[in-house]
């Protein structure tokens, strides 16, 4: 109940302060809102919207360019239909993603907790240093990882120094393993945010409860902590699985040529291909799939209450 | 009070008497025909005649200064960004792709033909480079750089010395080739290692060309996207041997100290020439020839060549061009490369997409 109304803002401010802003600004309480909201509307219409249009006419071209341009098909859906190296390898990229969101979601659950429970009054500092990682360019912390998995990188370097390794091992870098790695690294922090959030919202009370009744430690976790965590675990694996099937920039800077994911054959089909209704129809299919783990989401969360508040 | 205010009397009176004197100078040294809008060059990064005035010396010697009056350059990294570019609707008034996409120009309207006799040293440009750009009789495009594809080995790292692109397929490199991430170019070099004609060939040869390029993955490190990445790859050493290199990469590795070598592989070179065409709604002839001799200049193209080590294509330039480049073109037996050396053709845009989803499914294939 207590979330119930802190839910509902709208309607104590519409009681408290309506009348008062409407005799100030002389504007009614409808177009405030509309004047509010305009500017970030306008922003996704022009950036998101349209292109988005843009891009399902674009796949039923049967050219981007020239007479061709006016011609209705659904040739691009077709091909992408009979041509099992698109597939595949459409598979291949969520394959890669869940692998992402389940070890980022691994390594970030411990961080968050100890953020959450343990940090005491260091928390804010732990949490910018975690966070600062972050504020370095996207493409240069993939870049680094060259000078730790390249053939002379220090993972290499060290081994060989230890004796272990005689040649330096080459399938470290521009494979598969290569951006799973990276790209775990880059998501961590942002997979932790969330289940640290979830952990916080967890009454201290509720765990005394649990060792009262005489819950070990781990069975407190399990019992107590980790499904009311959930939520939190959730809405990490979606910041992380969504942006990472569509992910180009790591798969071309260390995948090499096994590496590759779907995100690099739709920047060729613009760029170098120049057909665009192809790029334009796997990108709809890669956004398509994507929706439907977050609408089944959403869906489950409405019915079940999992991320708190509109439980009836 | 009355000093400090004489003071800025004067520094007013030098300052109102300066600016008077730079306008009038400027009027002296401005051309008649300066135009309502300046030219719109589509340019290769690396070639900007506002960057590197000495490739187009008259031209940036008369109009110097004033230069943004003239020309407005817009570059590009790649021939499938320019001709998107173009194709959708940027109006170029002069263009400067690569020969296998001369013919896309031609086909699409993009371009108009040229009036040779307008261009005094077109007689110096070898028939090789100019025949590709002819199409219906007309020529299309002033060819102005030309370059090789060679192989770039790290002769300090490999356990013997490749000799052929067929090489490229052996065991002894796993791992440590690395080959253009280009269709067109990769299909070429696959092609030829096989004994295959690169520019004929039936479906049945391409669908070979396809597997053996998916049979090579082992091979492969990783593909490279551009000069940079190719100097970076060999530079690191984790790529012994890279593919369809230019000469621009091997001579800042040797600039660098690394020990490489060009090596131009049994079945000879892949090569290709570039050069400037006339967009269609160009209107400006006038600055646009200017520009054109200028760039065509013997001056000019050597200055070209002697920074890069790519090729002049106006053959008066020759004299002038430093040995070591001259002799990494073998300009002094250029008939006999000629015979060994394959120039890429004009593609028709089937061909073309034929080949960018050849490409994109040996990538894709897993």
């Amino acid at each position: 109940m207590r979330d119930e109304t802190s839910l509902n803002p709208p309607v104590s401010i519409q009681d408290g302060h309506g009348g008062i802003e409407k005799k100030l600004t002389g504007i009614p309480r409808r177009s405030q809102l509309a004047l509010l909201v305009a500017p970030s509307a306008l922003w996704l219409i022009i950036l998101l919207v349209l292109p988005l249009i843009t891009m399902i006419g674009l796949s039923f071209q049967k050219s981007a360019f020239g007479p061709d341009s006016e011609v209705f098909t659904f040739a691009s859906y077709l091909n992408f239909w009979q041509n099992s190296a698109y597939q595949s390898l459409l598979g291949k990229s969520l394959w890669i993603s869940l692998v992402v969101a389940g070890l980022s979601i691994l390594l970030a659950y411990p961080v968050a907790y100890f953020l959450a429970f343990h940090a005491g009054d260091k928390q804010s500092l732990f949490l910018n240093i975690m966070i600062i990682p972050a504020w370095t360019s996207f493409l240069l912390r993939v870049l680094a990882w060259r000078l730790i998995l390249g053939s002379n990188g220090l993972i290499n370097t060290f081994l060989m120094w230890l004796g272990v390794i005689q040649e330096p091992i080459s399938g470290l870098f521009y494979s598969v393993n290569a951006v799973i790695i990276t790209l775990v690294y880059i998501w961590i922090p942002f997979a932790a945010l969330p289940i640290y959030v979830a952990l916080l919202r967890i009454e201290p009370g509720l765990l005394e409860a649990a060792s009262d009744l005489g819950a070990k430690p781990w069975q407190g976790f399990f019992k107590v902590t980790l499904p009311l965590s959930i939520p939190g675990i959730l809405a990490a694996f979606l910041y992380v699985f969504i942006p990472t099937v569509g992910e180009y920039v790591t798969p071309a800077l260390v995948g090499g040529p096994n590496g590759l994911m779907i995100g690099n054959i739709i920047w060729d089909q613009f760029m170098r291909g120049l057909d665009w209704p192809m790029g334009a129809t796997l990108s709809l299919v890669v956004m398509l799939i994507v929706l439907l783990p977050l609408v089944f989401m959403a869906k489950a969360a409405q019915q079940t209450g999992l991320f708190g508040g509109k439980s009836e | 009070m009355k000093i400090y205010r004489f003071r800025a009397l004067v520094l007013l009176a030098v300052f109102v008497s300066t600016l008077l004197a730079g306008c009038s100078a400027g009027a002296g040294t401005q051309e008649i025909d300066k135009p309502d809008e300046p030219l719109v060059i589509l340019e290769w990064t690396g070639y900007e005649v506002t960057e590197y005035p000495q490739f187009f010396v008259p031209f940036s010697d008369k109009y110097g200064d004033n230069i943004n009056d003239y020309v407005n350059v817009s570059v590009f990294g790649d021939d499938a960004e320019a001709f998107a570019k173009v194709q959708s609707g940027f109006n170029a008034d002069i263009i400067h792709p690569c020969s296998s996409w001369w013919g896309l120009y031609v086909e699409s309207g993009l371009v108009q033909p040229l009036d040779v006799s307008r261009i005094a040293e077109w007689e110096n440009i070898p028939e090789a480079f100019r025949e590709p750009g002819k199409f219906n009789g007309e020529y299309y495009f002033v060819p102005w750089d030309w370059y090789y594809e060679a192989l770039l080995v790290r002769t300090d790292l490999v356990p013997e010395m490749p000799t052929s692109l067929a090489d490229l397929w052996d065991p002894m490199y796993a791992g440590h080739v690395s080959l253009w991430d280009n269709g067109e170019v990769s299909f070429a070099t696959a092609a030829l290692a096989f004994g295959i004609d690169p520019f004929n060939t039936s479906p049945e040869q391409d669908e070979f060309v396809k597997q053996k390029l998916i049979e090579i993955k082992p091979n492969l490190l990783t593909y490279w996207l551009d000069y940079t990445q190719a100097i970076e790859l060999s530079a690191s050493g984790d790529a012994w041997i890279v593919a369809s290199a230019w000469q621009d990469t091997w001579s800042v590795l040797v600039d660098e100290g690394y020990e490489v070598a060009y090596l131009e592989p049994e079945e000879g070179y892949l090569a290709g020439v570039c050069g400037y065409g006339i967009g269609t709604n160009n209107t400006n002839l006038d600055l646009t020839y200017e520009f054109l001799n200028a760039a065509i200049d013997p001056h000019s193209m050597a200055n070209f060549t002697n920074e890069y080590w790519y090729g002049a294509a106006n053959f008066a330039a020759n004299e002038f061009i430093d040995e070591g480049a001259a002799e990494l073109l073998q300009l002094d037996d250029f008939e006999n490369v000629l015979k060994n050396t394959r120039f890429y053709p004009p593609l028709t845009a089937e061909r073309r997409d034929l080949l960018s989803d050849l490409w994109n499914e040996v990538k894709a294939a897993p």
